[in-house]
């Protein structure tokens, strides 16, 4: 065994201190909304610091799945907001799914007029603040009759990410030599054939990764279901929002905000650790995390 | 092979046409009748599927509009004395009506009097007699652009193609079967069908938005006008005039863009520094269970962003869990002392209100980069651990052999490779902050506000008022949806100048990057 000089020692010490403030800093916000969650009351300053065993309370999840709405009241319930965002969620992944692929393939195997320009077209005009275009959406559902309809809404989150996962599929499916297209292509195979049998197992990765966040996204965009949607139909972040708005006073309640959050944010963290090698790729490729 | 000057291309083209007298009469017959120049050059298939194309286009402008009025008793009636009859508008279909509405906006709002009659929200009965309502007309009047512009593009192909193909005919004795040319067709044509969902999507979603709201930016339109009871108006450049001549609406603007800037760069530049520090720690000789730190330090990473954000505008409530530690810690009056000295507090020795004091905006500024530090730093932890892990191994032994210390090495060595590496993504990450919407609107809203008398009166008239925190995407926001602003024509005008700017900042990024554009 090496021996560790002094130097190597108060580094090691010093790189542990740094390490356990790190952890501190990153895991007490986090402590702190699991025990509000199970903090009797509305008050955050009822929240113990050091989280207390004896009082633990369910009031908050009580709540969450026993309220039941009006039609006139602010808030709706909690399970329906909560079925009404997996079906965007569901609809948004299957739409994703198709395009990323049928897309993807389009840019990086066949060949036609205008590609490049094309491409580097769709992915400049993402690049315009997209509230202004949501005026433009809000009529365009209003006229065909959308608006108020969660389960458009997939339409919108499929479309806007349409320019990007094409870049990235693009990219994935570069690296699969051509040569396995040539030689199906000489037994015979069609293009969509070769999309089908040969391609397409071969970006399973990323396309899962895309999946993924597809299905994610909807859970945490407040503006564009807020503004679409009317209170009766409202999602889950909508829901969440509106619990921790001081100005709606009679829904105000931060803690039944933390308890509902702790109940999406738990699933997606899991899903996130299981994902890491995959988001991994997504992060080479310069992608970043909205 | 080099391209040709257009003058030069267009003088050929003319000298062609001069000798190929024939050709050009296929070509005309096309010009006046989609398909009949193709018939002429004995192209059956062809000929139906251009002239089935032309009859679709004609008559879905034929049956969207009200031409059949015309001949019908409703139509007696005349204009008002010294009134106009808008014959486009009361009688055009999907592409003449939508290109005239686009054009002018309309002419004709509810409550008017219309050929002798009073003008609805919406009439049933005569089309006419319902209000233009300009927001719609320009939406429509969009669509209609998109249409007529491929309409027109398979028009000149069908030209295009009919005085080709003759010439072709003509040198070779031959016609291509109709056989041969579906085959060909549909070759050719397979990656445009292919694509065709994801070109409706973009178009619908993507570029006709894009399109309304850039055109927004050149019309009056704000909440002040109700339509359909009153037209908007194209203004040309005046809000662009006016954003930049009224000097109260600049000074505010400046301290927003600056402020953007300034976060931005901040947001960026800490959670790089951050992120390079846990990365190089972590995988250091000194920190053994590497994994476990790691898989620690990425938490936030995982935590969906508007949750953790939320989290944290109730951590930094004035109960909140940062106060209650201060309090608990016995800290509070130091860390209150010391902020007051610092300036970011406006008294000592109380509670700190870290989002919501009117004092001056600096501490909540503060709060919205340490939070966003939390956030991001995991990402760029991530990507350098990536990078280190590649890094060669035989130059530290070199640069060891050579008697370097290791900060020479990493300064040298490390630091440089590294910096290469990231570069697209940092310049990412910049483009991303300057428009991170959701770090503002989630954690403070954009407040504290602003002291009114650093608000110039004509936008306390006009509304829209930003708060300290806000960065220039979060005020178009405001801009376009608070209840009392919906300054849509200002939203736009900003949207406009973000565009531009983060746009040529990706394309510089992207364009980089030259093995991304290369085609095999």
């Amino acid at each position: 065994m090496k021996k560790y000089s002094v130097s190597d020692i108060i580094l090691k010490i010093v790189a542990h201190i740094w390490l356990i403030l790190g952890s501190i800093v990153v895991l007490v916000p986090l402590l702190w909304m699991v025990s509000a969650a199970f903090t009797p009351g509305k008050l955050l300053s009822g929240v113990p610091l050091i989280p207390d065993f004896s009082n633990l309370s369910l009031e908050h999840y009580t709540y969450i799945f026993s309220y039941k709405s009006n039609p006139a009241s602010l808030l709706a319930d909690y399970p329906g907001a909560f079925v009404r965002t997996l079906q965007i969620a569901v609809l948004n992944t299957i739409g994703v799914v198709f395009f990323a692929v049928i897309t993807g393939f389009a840019f990086a195997r066949l060949r036609f007029k205008g590609k490049k320009q094309m491409l580097l077209t769709m992915m400049i005009l993402q690049m315009f603040p997209s509230f202004m275009g949501m005026i433009a959406l809000f009529l365009l559902f209003r006229t065909f009759g959308f608006l108020n309809k969660p389960n458009y809404l997939a339409l919108i989150y499929t479309a806007g990410s349409i320019p990007y996962n094409t870049f990235l599929v693009r990219g994935f499916m570069r690296n699969i030599p051509k040569s396995l297209d040539e030689a199906a292509a000489i037994d015979g195979a069609s293009p969509l054939q070769i999309l089908r049998l040969i391609l397409f197992p071969l970006i399973v990765p990323i396309v899962g990764f895309l999946a993924v966040g597809a299905f994610m996204g909807p859970w945490l965009d407040y503006i564009l279901q807020s503004v679409f949607l009317q209170p009766e139909q409202m999602t889950v972040a909508v829901w969440l929002y509106r619990t921790t708005d001081p100005l709606l006073t009679l829904v105000y309640n931060p803690l039944n905000f933390m308890a509902g959050a702790l109940l999406i944010a738990i699933p997606i963290m899991v899903v996130q650790f299981f994902m890491q090698k995959y988001m991994v790729y997504g992060l080479t490729s310069g992608a970043e995390k909205g | 092979m080099k391209k040709k000057k257009f003058g030069q291309r267009w003088n050929e083209l003319l000298k062609d046409i001069k000798d190929n007298p024939d050709a050009l009469k296929s070509a005309v017959m096309s010009f006046f009748v989609m398909g009949l120049g193709q018939f002429r050059n004995k192209q059956k298939a062809k000929g139906f599927t251009f002239l089935g194309f032309g009859a679709v286009a004609f008559l879905t402008e034929l049956f969207t509009g009200g031409y059949f009025y015309i001949f019908s008793d409703l139509a007696q009636y005349p204009a008002d004395p010294g009134g106009q009859i808008y014959f486009i508008r009361d009688y055009g279909g999907i592409f003449s009506k939508g290109l005239w509405g686009l054009a002018t906006l309309g002419k004709v709002v509810r409550g008017a009097l219309y050929r002798g009659q009073a003008v609805e929200t919406f009439n049933k009965i005569i089309p006419w007699l319902s209000a233009d309502n300009s927001v719609t007309l320009l939406g429509t009047g969009l669509i209609a652009l998109v249409l007529t512009s491929i309409v027109l593009s398979v028009w000149i192909y069908n030209i295009r193609d009919a005085y080709v193909s003759r010439k072709l005919i003509l040198k070779h004795g031959t016609i291509e079967t109709g056989k041969e040319y579906v085959k060909r067709l549909w070759s050719d044509m397979f990656p445009y069908l292919v694509l065709i969902p994801t070109l409706i999507m973009v178009l619908f979603f993507t570029l006709i938005p894009f399109m309304f709201s850039f055109l927004l930016a050149f019309t009056n339109y704000t909440y002040r006008i109700p339509v359909p009871s009153r037209l908007i108006e194209w203004v040309g450049f005046k809000n662009f005039a006016m954003i930049a001549g009224d000097p109260g609406w600049f000074s505010v603007f400046s301290q927003i863009l600056s402020w953007t800037f300034f976060y931005a760069i901040m947001a960026s530049a800490t959670c790089y520094i951050m992120g390079l520090i846990q990365a190089v720690i972590i995988e250091s000789k000194y920190v053994k269970v590497k994994k476990f730190w790691r898989t620690i330090m990425i938490v936030p990473w995982a935590v969906p962003a508007m949750i953790s954000l939320m989290v944290f505008r109730n951590v930094f409530e004035n109960t909140g869990l940062a106060n209650q530690l201060l309090l608990k810690t016995g800290l509070m009056p130091a860390v209150s002392n010391f902020l007051f000295q610092i300036g970011l507090q406006g008294r000592p020795d109380t509670v700190i209100s870290w989002l919501t004091v009117n004092y001056n905006g600096n501490l909540a500024k503060a709060v919205v980069i340490l939070v966003n530090l939390w956030l991001g730093a995991p990402y760029f932890m991530m990507l350098i651990t990536g990078v280190l892990t590649t890094l060669p191994k035989d130059l530290y032994e070199a640069a060891a052999i050579d008697g370097a210390s290791k900060w020479q090495a990493f300064r040298n060595i490390t630091l440089p490779l590294i910096l290469r590496a990231t570069l697209p993504a940092i310049i990412m990450t910049f483009t991303y902050n300057f428009n991170n919407f959701g770090a503002i609107y989630f954690l403070t809203g954009g407040g504290p506000a602003y002291n009114l008398e650093q608000i110039p009166l004509s936008m306390q008239v006009m509304g829209g008022i930003p708060g300290q925190t806000d960065i220039l995407i979060s005020w178009i926001y405001k801009l376009s949806f608070s209840n009392n602003a919906q300054l849509f024509n200002i939203a736009a005008v900003y949207s406009i100048l973000i565009f531009i700017f983060i746009g040529s900042i990706s394309v510089v990024n992207l364009a980089r990057s030259k093995g991304i554009w290369e085609e095999e």
